[in-house]
């Protein structure tokens, strides 16, 4: 394993990015390591350049470790590009970042000052000044090219700058006369900026209390239009909603709703909030409303003809009827199987009507469809050591066992908990009712083995 | 009712069963079993371990087989007698040889192809959703029924998966309707239930994923375990029939295999003479060969007395075979020496296998072979490394690849690798599990340490980390895979096959039976160890020089002998590249020891060893060589055993001796011991012995103390030790190797580098070593150099030594053949060098090189030269390019010679031009550092400077976590010594530097110079000034290091340094 990053307190141990993590534990025995998380980067680089949008409105990430500020015309706003530069510095420092700010009339020249440069603030009109004195590497060249450059003896950028282009072009390809001249500023790429991701949440002031249901509706169906506008322009949709409103009292009050798939349907969503909003107490007055989707999702835009198809899961209907019984009465699950022998834990809730179980229910297990969460302490008459019961008695009711198989022994499964395994028998009621029943660990001559009743089959 | 189990999975089922075949029969005994079978998944490879527990536990094994079929439901098989057995190998090897290795690939026509006198058992699948079988599987039923007809039966198994009864219903249903019987098996995979959670951790590592994802994958429960008779019974109380069946197959299968017959080949005698006579016929010829016609008494009665004994446990066959591969490397040039035991024997030093002379040295036949051991000899033959391969092709072609095959090694789950898979399993982090193996680097097999385990920031107590410790534990010394032997043939007379199933190496051309060493031992199998070693290439390659430059015709036995001028050579501890002793532990105790003849030397080989060292064998032996202890024997019987090494223990056979004269061992028992040293670690049986011996001794009336050391030594003897002839083997190539090295340091290093890699030393230090010996090294050049380094015209009193372009990293051997072949009148330029092939890549690694000398350019204007880009290949304007070349001449910065001497290091780990260290020499000096030659100047106990580069760090396991540094400067090398407690003080420094200062007291021993640190720098950054200052990028002036506000990017300095560790990283590490 490879050193990717180290702080300071390591660094000054003497460790090195690219080293091998075993020599640099030899080395520091109590190194502290954590796994890289190669995504975590990005999203900082990300987070990082939004933040900066404070200093101008074109900023760009470049990765791994940079962000492109394009700062014409802002500078004066700090007082100055000296004012400027350490505003930007002292701003991330604050936030824990240890950073080097170059500034130069081009973006290579600022890129190669910031990592390389002894001056990191190049004056207007030193550009190519500042650019003779930077190292190789201060051109974002491939690594080969650089390696040969190196080899020849080339180290600065002034000692080929002012070879003919043609011998220049011949051995290191166009590539790197495109970076010189980027350099230079006789070329120059377009910076891609980052635009940060607006929350999904609408506003209506209101200039007169409203305090009837119909204004209220009329609020909601206003925010709702514009929501669900952006949602599909965006090709998203919500799988949660929240409509608030802010009294004059200074109170506020809201109501939610959730969804199984994300939806744009801007009737649907309103139906559903349609339900609670009696619930909704206006008290004197409320004077802002705002609609909130704190959970949207991709949805690909439905084609009309989707709306006639009927039956399965991908009906839109049904899921809309789940959505409105739901939230009239909650607590709709969905079970998927889960790769686990132990019963309790052999099913999980899913968490979209839309996911897809990762396994198959197993076929050859029989399991009743009605599980008993806890098992329930029943009282038997079973022949020793392991056959199934003549009788129970559950809920005070004695049974006569007419048929029964058996037993199918499940140990725990012991990464995760310890404690006895269950022998569980399918049986027939003389009514013909089948039970699901376990006993608890082996027989023991000792005491009376504990038994449960844990399920119902149909 | 007596109840057999049938369907067993041993962990040689690998990642499939989770208890060793030992354990399996170990527990069936402990049941009352009366027999019990191994059926291993397409293998036979448990069932000698079985074989031989089953003899000690009294009780009857059944080899079995579980036939894993491309087109069928699986069968086990159980051979009922010999030839059936020979039927499921060869079945066996059908399968094996059609795929890739670890594979075995069989259909159900093999299997009938095969099945005489075999009983088989069907193994079927689970019920579908109507609780029926499969039609598929029920129709292939009856086809293996019409196949196999009452052979074959079904088994039956009660697991509590919950449909048993319904299982067990529809097989005796099958059963009724097929007219074949229902056999009860309980598909044993662990001896024991508790190894349920190990077989589940198997089963993760089988199918690489976690415990946490494993699902199904995993059994709902631990039942799969050797139950009782009594238990069984009571399982099949409805199917009684089942269990009786399992009694008629355990009575039907006879056959065990003590009835494998091992015959030795025979076809190797010519003239209708029987083997007996042939051999010694040839090793009477032989003796005359060397001895002339009047052959000592000594090895007259020798000769005899062995020629009797092998004609009495009718060996005579075995010593042919070798003497016939002898002979075909001998008639191909091949260098080649016997080592080991054999070199005990008169008979293989005429036949010409071994090198040692029986008239000098009195040998022990009895450690080669014994009527005692009843076992068979053991010969072991080197073989110069880079042709080995076509020896053992030999040996396939002359037997055929059903006649001969490697023997296998069974890679062992050790201590590292358990607690990867396990920790994997567990699904601990990737850095836990690291530093949790890395732990393991510290102490060895010894277990883990809750202090240590703390001190790595982890909590042993974690239930987690409990588990993975505790099921590491038991994972240790699993079985994972077949290997191939380094070189252990096993032939046979008829075919191989019959006896054991034959699979394909890795290795193209390979193949190799699934027994190991041990296995075959007890089978009583004839094994030939065709073995590779370096130094016979390179004394090879020094022999053709020689015969090239010197006109000599050297061979190993013509090297003239105990030449004074060589042992005081080795006395100097002159030995870089020398056979054995050039190691650094070897190279401080020459001057100590001082050999002056032959059995010094053979001292010398055995002594650094850490079997001596643990048993601390070695200071008491050279203080009695020096005179300064009284030679004195615990008793007058150990005078006789130790007398030739001063009353100290050197060797194994003295040990054993030891053991049996002193201890009352038998020489079985004595030999035993030797064995379960080996293997101790793994199996930890060792104690025993250890009360034994030690009881024993002091019985005797030696001093416990003296019984103590005794046993260390053993203990280090086990695996490491040398036997006597061993070392006399050995000290013959470490004299004919010195001989080289004193008489023609020339053609010794020459032949050295073009042998490596190999030994202890890097190019560099050959070069400079020769050099120092008065040779002359020349560059790689375009024109003059070939693949390998040659020798060119005298200068002096030695050839000058070129280098060739194997010393150039990255070049390919066929490239610069081509290069070489295509040279005509010489090259005149770049171009012409492109029109014989040369690509840009390899014209720029010879740039690197600075091969382009001779057409008058430096490494940079070459590099200049060859980097365009855009020539075409075969350009109709060569003209112009030539012009264009002139066009360009462009005015490249110079490089210094400390450049280029940094560049060298680059490309070649090597420099001709000058020692890097020599530039920094003012620099050193205003430190008041020591060159390195000037050392034996200093007075003992002088606190001292030194700096070098760092060759070797070493911290050996025998030394208590003293590190040892070689360190190297323009003058020579210094040794450095670290003890444990300034090792931590300055671990970051010895580990980081390239470039390594130390200071501390001289400490003297004759002429062992030693420097005991006391500070230790890091001066790697003096390396920078061998550069010019443009390539310190990243501005490290001062004025933005005084600037506070602005920090530093470290990543400048990382890069630089990083470079540097690359160009002189060739010290070697302590792992």
């Amino acid at each position: 394993m490879i050193i990717v990053a180290a702080n300071e307190p390591a660094r000054a141990k003497g460790i090195q990015v690219g080293d091998v993590l075993a020599d640099a534990r030899a080395v520091v025995p109590g190194l502290e390591v954590l796994d890289d998380v190669p995504v975590v980067w990005d999203k900082l680089l990300h987070r990082l350049a939004e933040w900066c949008i404070r200093f101008t409105p074109v900023v760009a990430v470049d990765p791994p470790d940079g962000l492109l500020l394009d700062a014409t015309g802002c500078p004066y706003l700090w007082g100055g590009e000296a004012e400027y530069l350490s505003a930007i510095q002292q701003g991330l420092r604050k936030r824990g970042y240890d950073v080097r700010v170059g500034m130069a009339e081009t973006p290579q020249v600022a890129w190669g000052v910031a990592r390389y440069g002894v001056n990191l603030h190049v004056a207007v009109g030193k550009n190519t000044e500042a650019l003779l004195e930077l190292p190789v590497e201060a051109l974002r060249l491939e690594h080969e090219t650089r390696d040969r450059l190196r080899r020849l003896g080339l180290h600065k950028v002034r000692q080929f700058i002012n070879m003919p282009r043609a011998s220049l072009r011949r051995r290191f390809g166009a590539e790197f006369i495109r970076q010189l001249d980027l350099a230079l500023g006789r070329a120059s790429v377009p910076l891609k900026p980052v635009m940060p991701v607006e929350p999904y949440r609408q506003q209506l002031p209101c200039l007169e209390p409203v305090l009837t249901a119909p204004g209220i509706e009329i609020a909601l169906s206003e925010l709702l239009d514009r929501l669900c506008a952006r949602l599909e322009k965006e090709q998203m949709g919500l799988r949660a909603a929240v409509f608030k409103g802010y009294r004059v009292d200074g109170k506020w009050i809201q109501i939610a709703i959730a969804t199984n798939r994300p939806t744009s349907h801007r009737e649907h969503v309103f139906s559903l909030f349609a339900i609670k909003l009696p619930t909704l107490e206006p008290g004197l007055g409320i004077e802002l409303f705002v609609l909130e989707a704190p959970k949207v999702e991709t949805c690909v835009s439905q084609q009309e003809n989707m709306w006639d198809s009927s039956g399965g899961l991908e009906d839109i209907r049904l899921s809309e009827l789940i959505d409105r019984l739901a939230n009239r009465i909650g607590g709709i699950r969905r079970y998927l199987p889960a790769e686990h022998h132990w019963p309790e834990r052999a099913v999980r809730p899913a968490s979209s009507l839309q996911e897809q179980p990762l396994t198959s229910w197993p076929a050859e297990k029989l399991r009743p469809l009605q599980i008993l969460d806890p098992p329930e302490r029943i009282e038997v008459t079973a022949p020793i050591p392991d056959y199934p019961p003549m009788l129970f008695r559950y809920k005070g009711k004695l049974h006569h066992v007419a048929r029964a198989d058996g037993p199918e022994r499940i140990e725990r499964e012991w990464w995760i908990e310890q404690g006895q395994h269950r022998d569980y028998y399918c049986v027939e009621d003389d009514a013909g009712r089948r039970y699901w029943l376990f006993r608890l660990g082996h027989y023991d001559d000792e005491e009376s083995s504990a038994w449960f009743m844990h399920g119902f089959f149909a | 009712m007596r109840y057999t189990e049938l369907q067993v999975t041993t962990n040689f089922s690998f990642l499939r069963g989770a208890s060793h075949p030992e354990e399996i029969v170990g527990e069936a005994a402990t049941l009352g079993y009366p027999s019990v079978a191994v059926t291993d998944r397409n293998t036979l490879a448990g069932i000698v371990r079985a074989h031989s527990a089953a003899k000690k536990w009294g009780i009857k094994l059944i080899p079995g087989c579980r036939l894993e079929l491309v087109d069928g439901p699986p069968l086990l098989i159980y051979p009922t007698n010999l030839p059936a057995y020979s039927r499921l190998t060869n079945l066996l090897t059908t399968g094996n040889r059609r795929t890739e290795k670890g594979k075995c690939e069989l259909y159900r026509e093999d299997v009938y192809a095969h099945a005489e006198g075999s009983k088989f058992i069907v193994v079927p699948p689970q019920l579908n959703r109507k609780f029926e079988f499969d039609t598929v599987f029920t129709n292939l039923v009856k086809e293996y029924r019409d196949a196999f007809g009452d052979e074959l039966a079904i088994a039956a198994t009660r697991l509590y998966h919950g449909l048993d009864a319904k299982r067990l219903f529809r097989i005796h249903q099958l059963c009724r309707q097929l007219k074949i019987g229902m056999v009860a098996t309980n598909d044993v995979h662990y001896h024991q239930p508790q190894r349920r959670e190990l077989q589940d951790i198997v089963t993760c590592v089988r199918e690489k994923c976690t415990i946490h994802t494993a699902g199904y994958r995993l059994d709902a429960n631990a039942e799969r375990h050797l139950k009782s008779e009594q238990e069984m019974v009571r399982l099949f109380r409805h199917y009684p029939d089942a269990i009786l069946a399992t009694q008629a197959i355990a009575e039907a299968c006879g056959f065990s295999l003590d009835q494998l017959k091992y015959r030795y080949p025979r076809e190797v005698t010519p003239e209708s003479r029987t083997p007996h006579e042939e051999l010694s016929y040839l090793t009477w010829r032989g003796a005359k060969q060397i001895f002339g016609e009047n052959i000592p008494e000594k090895v007259k009665a020798n000769i005899e007395y062995e020629l009797k004994f092998i004609a009495e446990v009718n060996y005579a066959e075995y010593f042919l075979t070798v003497y016939d591969i002898v002979r075909y490397a001998r008639e191909n040039k091949i260098l080649c020496q016997g080592r080991g035991s054999a070199a005990n024997s008169t008979v293989c030093y005429c036949l010409g296998i071994t090198s040692v002379d029986p008239s000098k040295f009195d040998l022990l036949f009895e450690r080669f072979i014994s009527s005692a051991r009843n076992e068979p000899p053991d010969i072991d033959v080197d073989f110069e490394h880079e042709r080995r391969e076509e020896v053992m092709q030999y040996i396939y072609e002359k037997y055929g690849r059903d006649r001969a095959a490697v023997v296998a090694t069974v890679t062992q789950q050790h201590h590292r690798g358990a607690i990867r898979d396990v920790g994997k399993a567990m699904g601990l982090s990737v850095d836990t599990i690291n530093r949790l193996s890395g732990l393991i680097w510290d102490f060895r097999d010894e277990g883990f340490d809750r202090e240590r385990i703390l001190s790595q920031g982890i909590n042993p107590d974690d239930p987690v980390i409990n588990k993975v410790l505790q099921l590491t534990e038991q994972f240790m010394g699993f079985p994972r895979q077949l290997g191939q032997h380094t070189g252990g043939f096993v032939i046979t007379d008829g075919k191989l096959s019959d006896l054991c199933p034959i699979l394909n190496a890795r290795m193209e051309n390979r193949t190799n039976i699934e027994w190991n060493k041990d296995d075959i031992d007890v089978l009583g199998f004839m094994k030939i160890d065709v073995l590779a070693l370096g130094m016979l290439t390179c004394i090879r390659k020094a022999f053709d020089l020689a015969r090239q430059h010197y006109g000599l015709e050297l061979t190993l036995a013509n090297i003239p002998q105990d030449d004074p001028a060589v042992y005081e050579m080795i006395s100097r501890a002159d030995t870089i590249g020398v056979f054995q002793i050039e190691s650094r532990a070897q190279m401080s105790m020459l001057p100590r020891l001082k050999p002056k003849t032959f059995y010094d030397l053979v001292i010398e080989v055995a002594i650094v060893r850490p079997g001596p060292i643990q048993g601390d064998m070695v200071h008491p032996y050279l203080r009695r060589r020096n005179g300064e202890e009284p030679v004195e024997y615990p008793s007058k019987e150990l005078e006789d055993i130790l007398g030739r090494t001063l009353g100290v223990p050197l060797f194994q056979e003295q040990a054993m001796k030891i053991a049996i004269v002193a201890a009352g061992f038998s020489p079985a028992e004595a030999d035993q011991l030797r064995r379960s040293m080996a293997t101790f670690k793994v199996n930890g049986k060792v104690s025993h012995f250890r009360d034994k011996l030690i009881e024993g001794m002091t019985a005797n009336g030696y001093s416990r103390d003296y019984a103590e050391r005794v046993f260390r030594q053993l203990e280090g003897f086990g695996s490491y030790g040398f036997p006597e002839s061993h070392a006399v083997s050995f000290a013959l190539l470490v004299y004919v190797s010195s001989w080289l090295k004193c008489y023609y340091p020339d053609v010794f290093a020459c032949a050295l580098l073009n042998s490596l890699p190999m030994g202890f030393y890097q190019p560099a230090q050959i070069v400079i070593d020769a050099r120092k010996h008065g040779v002359e090294v020349r560059s790689v050049d375009v024109n003059k150099s070939y693949w390998d380094n040659t020798l060119e015209e005298k200068v002096g009193k030695y050839c000058a030594l070129r280098l060739g372009f194997r010393q150039v990293k990255g070049l390919r051997k066929e490239d610069m053949e081509r290069l070489v072949t295509g040279i005509g009148n010489g090259y005149k330029s770049v171009q012409a060098l492109r029109d014989v092939g040369m690509t840009e890549a390899i014209l720029e690694r010879l740039a690197d090189a600075d091969a382009f000398r001779s057409m008058g350019f430096d490494r940079r204007e070459a590099l200049w030269k060859v980097s365009t880009k855009d020539h075409q290949k075969d350009s109709m304007f060569v003209a112009e390019d030539v012009r264009r070349d002139i066009e360009e001449s462009v005015e490249l910065p110079r490089m210094t010679l400390s450049e280029h001497v940094v560049h060298d290091y680059h490309a070649l780990s090597l420099s001709v031009k000058a020692h890097p260290v020599s530039f920094l020499r003012d620099a050193l000096e205003s430190l008041r550092v020591c060159p390195a030659n000037r050392l034996k100047d200093i007075r003992h106990g002088t606190v001292v400077r030194v700096a070098g580069l760092v060759l070797v760090r070493q911290r050996p396991g025998t030394a208590k976590g003293v590190c040892f540094i070689t360190i190297e400067d323009e003058t020579g090398s210094a040794n450095l010594v670290v003890f444990p407690d300034k090792f931590d003080q300055y671990r970051k420094e010895i580990i980081q530097s390239r470039l390594l200062m130390v200071q501390g007291k001289l400490q003297k021993e004759g002429e062992v110079i030693h420097v005991m640190a006391e500070r230790c720098f890091n001066v790697s950054g003096l390396l920078q000034r061998l550069v010019p200052q443009e390539e310190d990028v990243g501005g490290i002036g001062t004025p933005s290091r005084a600037d506070e506000t602005t920090s530093r990017p470290d990543a400048r300095r990382e890069r630089k340094d990083g470079v540097q560790m690359k160009i002189f990283g060739e010290g070697r590490n302590f792992r």
